[in-house]
């Protein structure tokens, strides 16, 4: 079975081909600058050469278009023609209270997604495209839509609920979702795995730490919290998000700086996180800058740290104990030092880890000690692998 | 037909304003004039980026961004290019007339117009060239960036499809759209003109200074610019063009006040000579109470 995985954003559209009999990667791409003269389409099949080209594309359906004259392209592509793709799996930021699930697309889930837009304003609508366009060019081919806040539909209500007046919640649904949620159960399911234990017999905190970032508490497969809330600004420091800030501060910058909603919404969003205190966004630029002695680089690096660390221990106390911590995405994944950081302060855990594998990059590797009272592994994520899972099983 | 560049003719406070906010939409803007300062006009969008950035509205990445949409010429040539015209220049009928005959011309007929007119009536302009029905009259307010509604006014021969192409555009610059009747002055115009004016009247008699005025205006209806303020940052020759023509349409309740009158003869025009009924300083921002003068 061929599952064609997409993710569209406003301006860009990332795909991967899946034969699903052996979950092997057929070929992959991405279009950037989509709605301009100069989109540039980036395509790879498997064992072939690397194709890149740019080109005018106005629109979602031609992205898509061009990436399936790629797929079936003589020289560059794998397929004879688009019939050999049995179904798509679109990834969809936002499910809100109505999918706790991924499901197949139909009339009513598009108008339920339609619905939708408001929760998340920049990905959703986006998605939605991309599903409109995916069902114009293969008009018989089946749809899913795959959910990051699905997995935390298993929150519970007394962690998702804010304590502001419930018919706050009631009226306009504001509460919890969590988002990065395909990537938490990938990471979470495959340190099961690794562990050779089932997954509904342990408790895990996987750590999503990308450019944006959040911690999963995972008990016995299903999440129970998770550091994103309403949107994806709450929880963890990031790249240029501030996460967890007492409101009473933000009415007192609204007022003090004489700012708008959009203004304190921008500071908030991308001029803060790592780039508000050290003035630059990425890790590695962070680690760079601490080797020359950076005071708000090391500051930055160790705001970083302790905000994990305190989520760490809080969702030990939420599952009543943890059997691994699970680090994931960009800095996750390549981040050796704050792995270091983070783990000498959870000495009291137990958990010690093996500096030598914490080195190792790009492969799924526990880095704790075989005496580490909790496993810590290293798992590169993989959500379209999971979108593709859940489209296979659903149709 | 897709819209993605446009041609702003008038690089005045509504020309940059409308160019930066397209712009900052993903448009491609190619911003015309021929008046004074128009050379100077790319200059002060970067400026009011520089004010975006600095209360952390956008970002250095997104500020270079709007900027590198925006082109500025002299050269009417260029107007073949343009999916879109919108004419902001100050509303003098014949100036307007000759520069949308020369668009006319220029122009791909498929292409839609909109004049930013307040205070006259886009069935007389739409008349005096050949695409009469792609002629649509849309009144962004200033600030541009920031006000989030526009009046649209139809001509009486003005299409359906041209509605729906100025429709579309405003709302993707985030407007929502009131359509009312043709009517010189408009909704906000003729509004404003009444406000100022009275404002301007108790300052002449009086009853208050400009500072007065404008603080009990602006705090006791919750706006965030007083009349007063709005007057100096549109310019008072600009606002006294409005009233002259609001007077010959309607009669002598939009007599301007003497001294709108004095302040224009003593090019005191507001926030472009850095004097009108408040003071400015060379940044365009307004001088508290405690570090200008005091007259009046």
């Amino acid at each position: 079975m061929n599952i064609f995985v997409l993710n569209c954003g406003s301006s860009s559209v990332k795909y991967k081909l899946y034969d699903m009999e052996n979950e092997l990667v057929l070929a992959e791409g991405r279009v950037e600058r989509v709605g301009q003269d100069n989109a540039v389409i980036t395509h790879q099949s498997t064992g072939k050469e690397k194709v890149s080209k740019t080109m005018p594309i106005l629109e979602h359906t031609t992205a898509i278009q061009e990436s399936l004259n790629l797929l079936t392209h003589p020289e560059h592509g794998v397929l004879k023609s688009v019939e050999e793709i049995d179904a798509v799996g679109h990834r969809v930021v936002h499910g809100g209270e109505s999918f706790s699930d991924s499901v197949l697309i139909n009339e009513r889930t598009k108008e339920i997604l339609d619905s939708l837009a408001g929760l998340a304003p920049l990905h959703n609508p986006a998605n939605v495209t991309g599903i409109r366009a995916a069902e114009k060019i293969m008009p018989n081919v089946p749809q899913v839509a795959v959910f990051d806040t699905a997995f935390h539909s298993t929150i519970p209500p007394h962690a998702y609920l804010y304590a502001i007046p419930y018919k706050v919640y009631q009226r306009h649904k504001v509460r919890r979702y969590g988002f990065h949620g395909t990537s938490h159960k990938y990471v979470s399911q495959r340190a099961a795995e690794l562990m050779g234990r089932n997954i509904e017999d342990v408790k895990i905190i996987s750590c999503h730490l990308g450019n944006g970032a959040s911690i999963a508490a995972v008990d016995g497969g299903k999440s129970v919290d998770t550091s994103m809330g309403f949107t994806p600004l709450e929880g963890l420091m990031m790249g240029t998000r501030s996460g967890d800030i007492d409101p009473g501060a933000v009415f007192y910058i609204m007022k003090e700086e004489d700012l708008s909603l959009q203004q304190i919404d921008s500071m908030l969003n991308k001029h803060s996180g790592l780039y508000g205190i050290a003035g630059v966004s990425d890790m590695r630029d962070i680690e760079r800058e601490i080797a020359n002695d950076d005071k708000l680089a090391t500051l930055a690096f160790a705001m970083y740290e302790y905000r994990i660390r305190k989520y760490v221990g809080s969702y030990v106390a939420a599952m009543n104990g943890v059997d691994a911590i699970v680090f994931t995405a960009g800095i996750g994944e390549n981040t050796p030092s704050l792995r270091t950081a983070l783990c000498a302060n959870l000495s009291y855990l137990g958990i010690e880890i093996d500096e030598e594998k914490n080195k190792i990059r790009g492969e799924d590797v526990e880095i704790s000690t075989p005496d580490s009272k909790v496993k810590v592994f290293v798992i590169p994520t993989d959500e379209e692998l999971v979108i593709a899972r859940d489209t296979a099983k659903i149709v | 037909m897709d819209i993605r560049k446009i041609a702003v003719l008038g690089a005045g406070r509504l020309g940059r304003g409308i160019a930066e906010c397209a712009a900052s939409k993903g448009y491609e803007v190619v911003l015309f004039s021929q008046g004074a300062g128009g050379q100077d006009a790319l200059r002060r969008i970067e400026k009011s980026l520089d004010r975006k950035l600095a209360k952390w509205g956008i970002t250095e990445s997104e500020k270079r961004l709007v900027l590198g949409r925006i082109s500025y010429t002299l050269d009417l040539k260029e107007l073949s290019k343009a999916d879109l015209l919108i004419e902001a220049t100050v509303d003098h009928f014949y100036t307007k007339q000759e520069l949308l005959r020369t668009a006319d011309h220029l122009c791909r007929p498929e292409v839609v117009f909109i004049s930013t007119t307040s205070t006259l009536k886009v069935s007389e302009l739409a008349r005096r060239i050949n695409r009469t029905g792609q002629l649509v009259g849309l009144h962004f307010i200033p600030p541009v960036p920031e006000v989030p509604v526009a009046e649209l006014v139809r001509g009486t021969h003005t299409d359906e499809n041209a509605v729906e192409v100025a429709k579309q555009f405003a709302t993707r610059l985030g407007k929502e759209i009131v359509e009312i009747q043709e009517s010189p002055g408009l909704v906000n115009p003729r509004s404003l003109a009444v406000l100022i004016n009275e404002a301007a009247y108790m300052i002449d008699e009086g009853v208050c200074d400009a500072q007065q005025a404008e603080l009990i205006i602006k705090e006791s209806w919750g706006m965030t610019q007083g009349p007063l303020e709005m007057a100096d940052r549109l310019g008072l020759d600009l606002v006294l063009n409005w009233m002259e023509q609001l007077q010959e349409e309607f009669g002598p309740r939009y007599a301007p006040c003497p001294l709108i009158r004095r302040y224009v003869r003593q090019r005191r025009l507001g926030v472009k000579t850095r004097q009108g009924f408040l003071a400015y300083t060379e940044d365009d921002a307004l001088v508290t109470k405690d570090e200008g003068e005091q007259e009046d």
